[in-house]
């Protein structure tokens, strides 16, 4: 039996080239690898964290922002328990696309499942999405918002940590009784929360 | 007086003075012969000890100039060593004159004589002296001209032959003289010409090969429709591609590591792979435009769209089926890819492992070749393609199951029906020919793909038919059931609408359970055979399967939440509607005997009885209807409906001693009867009822000591104190207070 109470998949969306493999990278690795190719396809990581003195393993899918890998990064949304919208604030059309990110989760994704706007990049000098319009649109769309670095590792850790408690919450309230239950023997699972009826309002 | 005394004292001690003197003289005495000898030997030693001295000092003279000569004797080892480097590096220059003055004499005969291999040797020859020292040599020697002009000659000669040998390789390509291809593709090397050598004789297989592609591509598109190869000619062209390629690969690579040596493996392939690029895009463009997939894209987005609620629609506008070829030759199109990639990765890391030996640069080679694989034409196709693959695999996937659903059948000496094996058989064809594709990520989808369809297609529909619910009906369910069971059984079946609501709700819990069977199997197989398609998959890879295979293994709990939706139906419009009034009738009864009422009692059909009959026909209805564990899943919740009703009633009755004693007997034989009828055990559900036929079958209150308390033959309770007093109340027989005494 391994070692984590919690397993919760994280799934990494956003065009190419916003810096979500950098994001993963940094925050399971603690790097900022220069010069990362475009990811092929759908990358795999896992980091255990510790939340609340309970060990919770983040799985996470770090997938490609081409189109043409679009169909096998689609596959990995309805399982997801939290969906991480990446853009790069220092370009625009990033962020006119995050709309058609969003039917894209609506149509493939669960309803109930965690969603989080992330403007990535904000080291650089050549801002050009201002704080308060990803907060807007965040707010809009009823997303969690956060602004990163993974170069400079700023906000990224809070990121991911938030994700877990936020996820750990859910799946707690979920694991009280539903029914007297005579046949309960879905024994030796680990608990996770593929429909729980807990809102993901965050603040 | 005094004084005498003393000096007797002082006498005394000048006669011991005396005496000591005395001996010591005689020591003396007899020490002067030995002390004498020594005296003697020592002046005997004195004049050698002279001699020794002298001598020592003619040692020491003797070692200083031994010292010296040895350093005079290497200072001229070193000279001399000197002198013979010198004799060697003017031996090599004598050496360098003389094949310079060969050289120049031969190369132009050489040439003229159109013997290009001698030529270039002797082109090769001067190359490999060093210029500069060359040019010093010349300044040295008397005769300066003659160097010079050697130097000249030669170096004309280069570029002379650099030139000729390039006329003569374009010469020989036009010509498609392969020798002469080959023989003056040997030549470049000689010349410091290896780019070039490489580069012009990669064209020329690039031709070779553009030539081939386009005749085998031409001959594909001419395949009559009737040929049994036509479902797969696109397949076939590329496969001879590659096979084309692999082959011009391994023919050439000995030549160019023999003539170039190690390391150039990654520029040959470079060359080759934009060749390859430009006849994958071709192939790619005929396929598209004769296997019209952008236009079966098109209307499977146009499918989705109009059904986006549920991909069970009644609109079909592509048959499945009319997908399954070409889905299979999109699966040989990608696979091929996925080989040769592989085979250029293995050939070209294998060159660089011989080739550069540091570590860093080797990775940094490496790095290269992935960035020149990522970046070709070859790896966007097949990312294309696999795309195209996944989109006409979802919709297959999900069409086919709705169509099995659809036209689902039930054998009537079958438990569950035709949907489940089909539905089942689709998916693990799905998955199995996703696995010969040869891509994990294209493996990881479809599994993610038949998780959706299952968890939300397959088990919605499952759920959708229980929804419906089980219909108790007017007649009594057990004669329900046996009407239906014998017009089954002599093939006259006009079921009436209840009759079948019942059959299709019993089926899909039954359909229900053999799915996570089904699941499981799939689970275990998919990894063997994935394992054993793609070998050597890397920790992070396995991982990724790993965790989709648990997405599958997961289908299970939905699965079973399907069946304990259909099971709390069945408690509350089949046990419980049945079990109440059963049960009720307990209230009905006397519980407190005379001995005659009870030996009347147990002559007649007890309670019990009659309870044990009404569940065992209850029971049977379902016994060979249901699958082994719904039986038993519907068992367990029979026996707590029960026991919680029978509990409920007892707690309202009240009971003389022989009541007791009636009702624990009662309570032991219902636990045994329903022990015979399941294969686990059920005591734990009866424990409380048990506890409380215990109380009342007591001889006296305070016999509950010999249960109750911290000694061997208490039992552990699951009844409060309170609990217990309150069922010890029922009985009329005991007192009150006496049971408010007891201490529990």
């Amino acid at each position: 039996m391994e070692d984590f109470k919690f397993l919760f998949k994280v799934v990494l969306v956003g065009n190419a080239g916003v810096g979500k493999t950098c994001l993963v990278r940094r925050f399971t690795q603690g790097l900022f690898p220069p010069g990362q190719g475009a990811t092929i396809g759908v990358d795999f990581m896992i980091k255990t964290v510790e939340v609340e003195n309970e060990k919770v393993k983040l799985q996470i899918w770090d997938t490609a922002g081409q189109e043409r890998f679009r169909s096998i990064t689609q596959s990995y949304y309805r399982s997801a328990h939290a969906l991480i919208l990446v853009y790069d604030i220092s370009c625009q059309p990033t962020f006119d696309c995050l709309p058609d990110w969003l039917r894209e989760i609506e149509e493939y994704a669960s309803s109930k499942v965690l969603r989080i706007l992330v403007g990535n990049k904000i080291d650089r000098e050549d801002r050009e999405i201002p704080t308060v319009v990803g907060e807007d649109f965040a707010a809009r769309h009823n997303m969690y918002f956060l602004e990163t670095s993974a170069k400079e590792a700023e906000n990224v850790e809070k990121l991911f940590m938030k994700i877990a408690e936020d996820l750990m919450q859910q799946a707690r309230s979920k694991d009280l009784p539903r029914y007297d239950s005579i046949t309960t023997n879905i024994s030796g699972r680990t608990s996770s929360i593929s429909d729980s009826n807990c809102c993901s309002k965050l603040t | 007086m005094g004084n005498i005394k003393e000096m007797e004292i002082e006498l005394e001690k000048l006669k011991l003075q005396e005496e000591m003197v005395f001996k010591e003289m005689k020591n003396f005495v007899t020490q002067k012969t030995y002390v004498d000898a020594k005296i003697k030997v020592l002046s005997k030693i004195l004049p050698t000890l002279k001699t020794l001295k002298v001598e020592t000092r003619g040692l020491v003279d003797t070692i200083h100039s031994i010292a010296e000569s040895a350093e005079s004797i290497s200072n001229k080892v070193r000279t001399l060593d000197c002198a013979r480097n010198r004799v060697e590096e003017c031996q090599q220059r004598v050496g360098d004159l003389i094949d310079l003055g060969l050289c120049s004499e031969g190369v132009q005969t050489a040439i003229l004589n159109e013997d290009y291999e001698k030529g270039a040797a002797h082109v090769h020859r001067f190359l490999s002296m060093d210029q500069s020292l060359l040019r010093k040599t010349a300044t040295d020697v008397e005769n300066i001209s003659s160097v010079l002009k050697a130097v000249g000659t030669l170096q004309d000669a280069a570029s002379q032959l650099r030139t000729i040998v390039q006329l003569k390789f374009d010469e020989a390509v036009r010509m498609e003289d392969l020798a002469s291809v080959e023989r003056f593709f040997k030549i470049f090397p000689l010349l410091d010409m290896h780019d070039e050598g490489i580069r012009k004789f990669c064209n020329y297989l690039s031709e070779k090969l553009k030539d081939t592609a386009e005749k085998n591509l031409h001959a594909a598109l001419n395949t009559s429709a009737s040929d049994k190869r036509h479902n797969v000619k696109f397949a076939d062209t590329l496969t001879l591609l590659f096979e084309g390629l692999a082959r011009i690969i391994d023919i050439h690579q000995p030549l160019v590591e023999t003539y170039y040596g190690p390391g150039r493996l990654m520029s040959v392939v470079s060359y080759l792979q934009k060749e390859c690029d430009t006849q994958v895009k071709l192939i790619m463009m005929e396929f598209n435009k004769h296997r019209q997939t952008n236009k079966k894209i098109n209307q499977i987005s146009e499918i989705s769209k109009l059904s986006s609620t549920s991909s069970f629609s009644k609109i079909e506008k592509v048959d499945p089926k009319d997908l399954d070829i070409l889905i299979q030759e999109i699966t040989i199109m990608h696979v091929r890819m996925e080989l040769y990639i592989k085979f250029i990765k293995r050939k070209v890391i294998s060159d660089i492992e011989i080739s550069v030996p540091a570590i860093d640069e080797r990775n940094n080679s490496i790095k290269q070749l992935d960035q020149l694989i990522n970046a070709s034409d070859l790896s966007r196709s097949k990312h294309d393609l696999l795309s195209l693959y996944l989109k006409l695999e979802q919709y297959f996937m999900e069409e086919s199951v709705s169509k099995a659903v659809g036209m689902d059948s039930t054998e009537t000496s079958q438990q569950t029906s035709s949907m489940v094996d089909d539905t089942f058989f689709i998916i693990r064809k799905c998955i199995r020919r996703t696995i010969t594709s040869g891509s994990l990520d294209g493996i990881c989808a479809v599994i993610n793909i038949a998780c959706g369809v299952l968890e939300n297609d397959f088990c919605g529909v499952l759920r959708g038919r229980l929804r419906q619910g089980y219909p108790s009906g007017y007649l009594d369910l057990t004669q329900a059931y046996n009407v239906l069971q014998t017009s089954i059984q002599h093939g006259r079946l006009q079921p009436s609408d209840t009759e079948q609501i019942r059959t299709a709700f019993i089926v899909a819990l039954n359909n229900a359970d053999s799915s996570t069977e089904y699941v499981e199997t799939l689970c275990d197989s998919v990894l063997t055979d994935v394992q054993k398609a793609i070998p050597n998959l890397n920790t992070n890879e396995q991982g990724k399967l790993e965790s989709c295979l648990s997405g599958l293994s997961a289908v299970t709990t939905n699965l079973k939440e399907v069946i304990e939706y259909g099971m709390q139906q069945l408690r509350v419009s089949v046990i419980k509607p049945r079990i109440s009034p059963w049960v009720d009738s307990f209230l009905n009864m006397n519980h407190q005997f005379t001995e005659d009422e009870l030996s009347e009692y147990e002559a007649g059909e007890s309670f019990v009885q009659t309870l044990i009959m009404n569940l065992d026909s209850l029971l049977s209805s379902f016994k060979n209807s249901l699958t082994d564990s719904n039986y038993d899943g519907l068992i367990k919740i029979l026996i707590t409906e029960v026991t919680a009703r029978l509990e409920k009633v007892v707690l309202k009755s009240t009971f003389n001693r022989l009541g007791g004693l009636v009702l624990d007997k009662e309570v032991r034989s219902l636990a045994g009867y329903l022990t015979s009828a399941t294969t686990w055990s059920v005591r734990d559900k009866f424990t409380r009822l048990s506890q409380i036929a215990t109380i009342l079958n007591l001889e006296r209150v305070t016999e509950i000591n010999d249960y109750w308390g911290n000694h061997d033959g208490a039992l552990t309770w699951r009844l409060t104190p309170t609990e217990v007093r309150t069922i010890m109340n029922l009985r009329i027989d005991f007192k009150l207070e006496d049971i408010q005494r007891l201490k529990l």
